[in-house]
């Protein structure tokens, strides 16, 4: 086909083919399950919502009825709880102070739906087994459908398979991070005790003691609450458990969890997700061009994934369509959109290691004059675009002044995150 | 107000939640208790708006946090 074929129908994807037909772009997405299928990554940053808007898509997410997010909570181990909200930074181009908590079941489905409605041909329950290549040029995909293989070809390869990260595991270049090897137990529940008042359907994040420790609490609907037991996977190896004795036991550990888990009834499987955090070498490619986790993922604390796979996608569409243009498919042509996803998912990585490095920090900094908006506007999503990030380096530099103290009241909090 | 009751009044209200704790200007506040790592920031943050007094980062230390006349004498400085 003259188009481009999309390798995978989660958000990333959906988003892409809707991006390329609103283009008058031919594309195909393949979907190897058969959705609805459960997925984590429930909680959303509010930057999404111009994707949706620029996609027309804003529509379906309020008429469903998905959980408005206006903002988040932090629960200290000793019982103390802060919070911030969304109307306190109002971002250009959003007229809404709320994002969105979702069933991805539901909403990954409701997208790809989308994108079918905008013209991409959807063909789910098949299996891209590799990218074809001639020479260093990704020329098609390889197929399965039921028991019979077969081939199929176009001048572009979009690659927005998730953490299946077809083409990095094909070129080997999926380079996990040295440090971070976070492991996550979650599962579904009803009657969780959400909170009093307004900040009731915010998400909820409590931390534990051990090693990069939390616990998220996302409401998924009025009745379901999803939560889930984020750690070092050494945490979860030196305890010796099994993943349901692992989750409640750190679920113990923190009061207020106590509490809002009193009454609380579990409806689903306990799931597990593993191998966090990762990045290849090389995003685009001769022909080929990989979004979203199947090119980059970053620890899940700030709700970061889907609004990622919705920017990567977008960025990704505006090469794709020069290149169209100018009837090149060459990497050079691809190369800008790498350079920005790139940039822009480091914000976030940066945050991630700073915000870790040093815990009181964030709270610090959330609390301050000073940095709490532009803590704010990355708690928000807008990592791209930016060049200069004061606020990552006011945090830096605070956190060497007390790795150079001998006394600084929170040198004790420091963990063995490296941060240069 | 002078700013040693500003300070005590700060602590008892938006620290300790408990408007009617007793704090005397010579207690210590970190064995008792009273401040732990996070109120002390919430203290240096609150300190910059009340006051208009800048805490350096390499000042956040025991030594200046250790009781209200601690923290008073370390500001008038």
């Amino acid at each position: 086909m003259d188009g481009v074929i999309i390798v995978g129908g989660g958000p990333a994807g959906s988003a892409m083919g809707s991006y390329l037909s609103m283009a008058g772009i031919p594309n195909i997405i393949l979907e190897s399950a058969n959705h609805p299928r459960p997925h984590v990554g429930e909680s959303m940053v509010t930057s999404s919502t111009r994707v949706f808007k620029e996609i027309g898509f804003l529509e379906t997410m309020e008429r469903e009825g998905f959980i408005h997010k206006f903002g988040a909570s932090w629960h200290a181990p000793n019982g103390k709880e802060f919070a911030i909200e969304f109307a306190e930074f109002p971002q250009q181009g959003i007229d809404q102070d709320y994002t969105y908590h979702v069933d991805r079941s539901k909403f990954d489905l409701l997208m790809l739906k989308h994108a079918e409605k905008l013209g991409s041909k959807v063909y789910q329950g098949v299996h891209v087994k590799n990218i074809l290549f001639e020479g260093d040029q990704a020329v098609g995909v390889r197929v399965k459908i039921a028991d019979v293989e077969t081939e199929m070809f176009a001048p572009v390869i979009v690659d927005a398979t998730g953490r299946g990260t077809l083409i990095g595991n094909q070129l080997k270049t999926k380079k996990k991070d040295t440090y971070f090897n976070q492991y996550a137990v979650h599962a579904w529940f009803e009657n969780v005790q959400r909170g009093n008042g307004h900040t009731a359907d915010f998400i909820h994040i409590y931390f534990l003691e051990v090693e990069r420790g939390w616990v998220w609490q996302i409401p998924i609907t009025d009745e379901i609450t999803s939560m889930g037991v984020v750690a070092d996977k050494n945490v979860l190896r030196g305890d010796h458990a099994d993943i349901e004795s692992f989750f409640y036991k750190h679920l113990s550990t923190n009061p207020d969890l106590v509490s809002a888990m009193a009454d609380a009834r579990r409806i689903n499987e306990f799931k597990t997700e593993g191998d966090y955090s990762y990045s290849l070498e090389k995003f685009v490619g001769n022909g080929f061009l990989c979004i979203g986790d199947a090119a980059r993922f970053v620890d899940p604390i700030f709700s970061s994934g889907v609004s990622v796979a919705l920017y990567s996608a977008k960025y990704a569409s505006m090469e794709i369509k020069r290149a169209f243009e100018l009837k090149d498919f060459s990497a050079e042509i691809f190369q800008p959109y790498e350079d920005k996803v790139r940039s822009g998912v480091s914000v976030w990585y940066e945050f991630i290691r700073l915000y870790y490095k040093l815990l009181p920090l964030f709270t610090h900094f959330i609390q301050s004059k000073k940095h709490r908006l532009e803590v704010l506007r990355l708690l928000q999503g807008e990592v791209y675009e930016r060049g200069e990030v004061p606020v990552l380096d006011a945090m830096r530099q605070y956190i060497k002044a007390v790795e150079a103290s001998d006394s600084h009241i929170l040198k004790d909090r420091l963990t063995g995150v490296p941060i240069d | 107000m002078d700013r040693k009751s500003v300070l005590t009044d700060y602590i008892k209200k938006e620290i300790l939640r408990n408007d009617r704790a007793k704090i005397s200007d010579d207690q210590d506040l970190l064995s008792d208790g009273i401040l732990d790592s996070l109120g002390i920031l919430q203290l240096v943050a609150y300190i910059s708006e009340t006051f208009g007094i800048e805490i350096p980062d390499q000042d956040v230390v025991y030594e200046n946090f250790h009781s209200i006349t601690a923290l008073d004498t370390y500001l008038s400085q």
